[in-house]
């Protein structure tokens, strides 16, 4: 396994001029170049079956002692199926400056959910991510909370849940349907228990 | 609603005890279970704790059904609005119990997305503490609220729901009545603005000919 | 809405909301959908309705203080995510735990797991309306759960394990205890099997309902039970095992299929598994201590505290400045009732967290939802649902 790590790392270093992370003691963590992430991924997937993405961490270094560098992280563990064993993180670096990512949504399935987590908390963006909105926090939220300038008990009430519908709607025109007629919206109105829930 | 009826005699406090005692013994719960709180209170529907006993053993999802309001983990502000809707849907009379400490205070999370306790969103009838609380807990909420459903009157609601009811109407007849005076002066003065103008075109046009 | 299909038909669907006040959705999906007359043409899904902050709370207490809060992620089997965390800990300090500890931490694993496959089984049945499996599922964890109380004072959010140790050690009994409720698990499972196996409705509902492909299954970031239902054989147990696995008897339960039958099946003879492995582990439960003897990790006994000035100090700092886990970063996966459950630790050096991201296995499998779904009827959705296991805290967090 550590002979694995070891030409997975010379091989990044040379194809991609990736580095080997120095905090990752305990196991292999590359960084590389932010726009080659998809290029790295897809050569990862292909080349040596790491066919599952297991998680995205995103990490906001603000308060991080002696830390030198863009403020933000993302952090790619990936782990292969067909030879038991064999993980590995990528890392990439993104600065305040310019916080778009390249997307790997068309590699990995479940990337859709886990990019839009990372946009949710961290606020960086996937470019090319199909539907990149809010998943855990509320449509109406400001800010993103797990940023460390963001206080922990900075509360944001929701006065309306989501509609949805547009987004269905999306859906379906990328399932191959087309929407000639949109559904009706009902408005609910603080009256409404008393006079039934329908208005015309 | 004469002064008469006010006054508790032996019908209306036989039949309160009659309705109340119905109500306690067939408390049924919907259980609003987002979290730990829920799985225990599974425990508390099956066998070894065995809910029925008390006669709650219909749990229904359904918000017209039910008659307790069983919040049983946390609250978060996504949530909040839904469990609001789900609380003015339930049919009167309706009772709520805070299960865990997530519902009655927001636990130990403490943080940017809980709600800290349901009662600042709905009222609350009965806290239980614990973290999840014991099936022996939520039994002594539940006799604590049937304590309670035994001590409410059943005629005093309802009198005072008749007489909410009656405020209510005149109310809304005397904004109905507004509303039509409003109505019928601006169609005078739309009469009279139309009238005007009419005249005005008129004069024009006589003048035009006289020209 | 009226749309047009890809062949130019003209179809008029319904939008309808499902959730998340439905009784199996939990309160922790919103499912919308487009039906035509019963069919679900498409349909998309949201969450977040339990996001509680977990990985903002952690950043503010120290490194024991995380242990609750892992309980809560996935509270059906709230000590395998205590010892997943406290295995991640201790895994960056280099520590090499007591055999009884290791032992004891296998037995609580696998009735935890036992538990949470249970609870599984008997919601998927309530879900499709079968009362007496969940019945029947629900005694032998009691038992399990009276075992519980005893070890740790706590029947579901136990906070049992710590960095280095454990709570306390086991107490007088314990042994006949565990073994008499394998017994009744034992029995339960034949109730259940009596219930499922040959039941004509069940197995309509379930059969080949909601099937994923291996590949699908992969790229969707499946793991444990739901994956080993579509045929895969992956194991964190048997692949990189931890706490001597790889010595016990037992096999990887494979599934056929990947649909909703299978995901319940593959979790009933897990159940039979678990409790080859609790019968092995009990046989290897020797005395010995079950605490590192560190004072900078493991917070030293009352005993030595009051007896001895050194252990006086090391409880002092232990609990006002929290142990200081050594600088760097680490992604560490563990096989929990659900799928591998991962902790990515990001340590600064100091007493407290200073981030933690939760790979939950729930959050990868419901993302799968929506397409399970789709052509599917309505009901189908429902009997779906329960076999993913999604837990609100452990899919929210």
């Amino acid at each position: 396994m550590d002979n694995f790590a070891e030409t997975i790392v010379s091989v990044l270093e040379a194809k991609f001029g990736a580095k080997r992370e120095a905090l990752a003691k305990w196991d292999t963590c590359v960084v590389v170049e932010k726009n080659d992430i998809h290029a790295v991924i897809e050569f990862l997937k292909n080349e040596y079956q790491m066919d599952m993405l297991l998680d995205l961490a995103g990490i906001d270094y603000l308060t991080y002692p002696n830390h030198e560098g863009p403020r933000f992280a993302i952090s790619y563990a990936l782990k292969s199926m067909k030879n038991p064993g064999r993980r590995i993180r990528l890392k990439v670096l993104v600065s305040e400056a310019d916080l778009k990512v390249p997307t790997v949504t068309d590699l990995y399935k479940v990337a859709n959910w886990l990019e839009r987590e990372v946009f949710d908390q961290y606020g960086l963006t996937f470019v090319g991510h199909p539907d990149l909105r809010r998943i855990l926090n509320h449509h109406e939220f400001v800010g993103h909370p797990l940023r460390k300038d963001y206080p922990a008990t900075r509360r944001q009430w929701l006065s309306e849940n989501d509609y949805l519908v547009p987004e269905l709607e999306k859906h379906l025109e990328t399932l191959g349907y087309k929407v000639i007629q949109r559904s009706e919206e009902i408005n609910p109105c603080d009256n409404e228990y008393l006079e039934g829930s329908i208005q015309k | 609603m004469t002064a008469e009826a006010e006054k508790p005699n032996i019908i209306t406090t036989s039949l309160d005890f009659l309705v109340n005692w119905g109500r306690t013994n067939s408390l049924w719960p919907f259980p609003y279970g987002t979290a730990c709180c829920a799985i225990e209170f599974m425990s508390t529907e099956v066998g070894r704790y065995d809910l029925s006993r008390i006669g709650s053993e219909y749990v229904r999802f359904t918000p017209r059904q039910p008659d307790v309001l069983l919040v049983s983990g946390t609250i978060t502000y996504k949530q909040a609005p839904v469990l609001k809707r789900i609380y003015e849907q339930m049919a009167e009379p309706k009772w709520v119990i805070a299960m865990g400490a997530c519902a009655c205070s927001g636990g130990f999370y403490d943080c940017y997305c809980t709600v800290p306790g349901i009662d600042h969103i709905i009222p609350v009838d009965v806290y239980i503490g614990g973290c999840p609380t014991r099936p022996e807990a939520f039994f002594d909420a539940m006799f604590d609220l049937q304590n309670k459903i035994k001590d409410e009157s059943y005629m005093k609601q309802r009198m005072e729901r008749v007489k909410e009811q009656i405020e209510m109407i005149k109310a809304k007849t005397a904004e109905a009545k507004q509303n039509a005076k409003d109505l019928v002066h601006e169609k005078i003065v739309d009469i009279s603005e139309f009238a005007a103008a009419k005249k005005d075109q008129l004069l024009k046009k006589a003048q035009f000919w006289k020209e | 809405m009226i749309v047009l299909d890809p062949n130019g038909e003209k179809l008029n669907l319904m939008p309808l909301n499902m959730g998340p006040s439905h009784p199996a959705t939990h309160h922790c999906v919103r499912l919308l959908a487009a039906i035509e007359g019963e069919t679900i043409v498409g349909a998309v899904h949201e969450i977040g309705f339990m996001h509680r902050g977990f990985e903002k709370m952690v950043e503010r207490g120290t490194w024991q203080q995380v242990i609750p809060y892992t309980d809560r992620l996935n509270y059906c089997s709230a000590m395998m995510n205590n010892i997943a965390f406290c295995r991640a800990v201790e895994n960056m300090f280099g520590i090499e735990i007591p055999e009884r500890n290791k032992v004891l931490r296998v037995i609580v694993n696998e009735l935890s797991r036992i538990n949470d496959h249970f609870i599984c089984v008997a919601a998927a049945f309530q879900d499709l309306g079968g009362t007496t499996p969940f019945m029947y599922a629900f005694n032998p964890r009691e038992e399990i759960m009276l075992i519980w109380e005893k070890l740790t004072g706590a029947r579901l959010t136990n906070s049992f394990a710590r960095i280095g140790g454990l709570y306390r050690d086991s107490y007088d009994g314990f042994e006949s205890d565990v073994l008499a409720a394998c017994v009744s698990v034992e029995k339960a499972l034949k109730d259940l099997h009596a219930c499922l196996d040959r039941n004509r409705i069940f197995l309509d509902r379930t059969v080949g309902i909601g099937k994923i492909s291996k590949e699908d299954a992969i790229s969707y970031g499946w793991t444990g039970p739901v994956l080993r239902a579509t045929g895969v054989e992956s194991d964190l147990r048997k692949d990189e095992p931890y706490y001597d696995y790889e010595t016990y008897d037992w096999d990887v339960v494979v599934g056929t299929n990947g649909d909703a039958n299978d995901r319940l099946q593959v979790r009933l003879a897990e159940i039979e598994e678990s409790v080859k492995i609790v019968r092995q582990a009990l046989k290897r439960l020797a005395p010995g201590p079950v605490d590192i003897v560190d004072p900078r990790i493991r917070v030293p006994s009352h005993k030595m505290a009051y007896q001895d000035m050194e252990g006086l100090i090391g409880r002092f700092k232990s609990v006002y400045e929290g142990i200081r886990v050594p600088q760097g970063e680490y992604y560490c996966g563990s096989e929990c009732a659900n799928g591998e459950v991962g902790f990515t630790i990001i340590a600064d050096g100091s007493g407290h967290p200073y981030r933690i991201k939760v790979r939950s296995p729930s959050f990868a499998h419901v993302s799968a939802f929506a397409e399970l779904v789709e052509g599917l009827t309505l009901a189908d959705s429902m009997a779906i649902l329960p076999g993913l296991n999604m837990i609100a805290g452990e899919l929210d967090r």
